[in-house]
């Protein structure tokens, strides 16, 4: 799981008849040196690429979140969904204590 | 599976299912020479690895699966071993 933090939303008018009701989340992955701080202050954007994330969640602007990518994202779901990137844990805190 | 270094821990209330009541570690993944590689990825831990603790973490959902004794669970990462 890879923690990211929510910075958009995204929505589509023509999509695979599978993600019918779906909730899209754009997310930017969190750099380590700004794990300790990130559920209180904003990090900054990743220079890596964003992602987009199915959200079975919730998540909003600013959560910081944990995403699956691969084919595993697609076990929650009864139907066949040609999904690879899924929420599956909105964090509260996160505790990063590097050694030194 | 990952060669990686226990760097922390994560509190998530608002998670899957399958993800409650677990211990949820940030494992530095580490390169051959066991150097920092790559950002910080979480792991279940079953087994109660402390912190700086080296472990190896799988990547296998299917394993996962079985772990958290859920078919639908969409989890990967989990704590497969302390490394000695």
């Amino acid at each position: 799981m890879r923690i990211v933090q929510v910075i958009g939303r995204v929505t589509t008018s023509l999509h695979d008849p599978s993600f019918r009701g779906a909730r899209w989340l754009l997310c930017s992955p969190v750099e380590a040196a700004d794990l300790d701080s990130a559920c209180v202050r904003r990090p900054a954007l990743s220079p890596q690429p964003s992602l987009i994330a199915y959200d079975s969640l919730g998540a909003g602007d600013g959560d910081m979140v944990g995403v699956v990518e691969g084919g595993e994202a697609t076990a929650p779901f009864d139907h066949d969904i040609p999904i690879d990137a899924i929420t599956v844990a909105i964090f509260d805190s996160l505790h990063y204590r590097p050694p030194v | 599976m990952l060669s990686a270094q226990v760097v922390g821990h994560a509190i998530s209330t608002h998670c899957h299912a399958s993800l409650k009541g677990n211990r949820l570690l940030l494992c530095q993944p580490l390169d051959a020479d066991g150097r920092p590689a790559g950002t910080p990825i979480v792991a279940i831990d079953r087994f109660g690895a402390g912190l700086h603790v080296k472990v190896f973490v799988s990547t296998d959902g299917l394993g996962a699966r079985h772990l958290v004794d859920d078919p639908k669970s969409p989890i990967r990462n989990f704590i497969q071993g302390i490394i000695d």
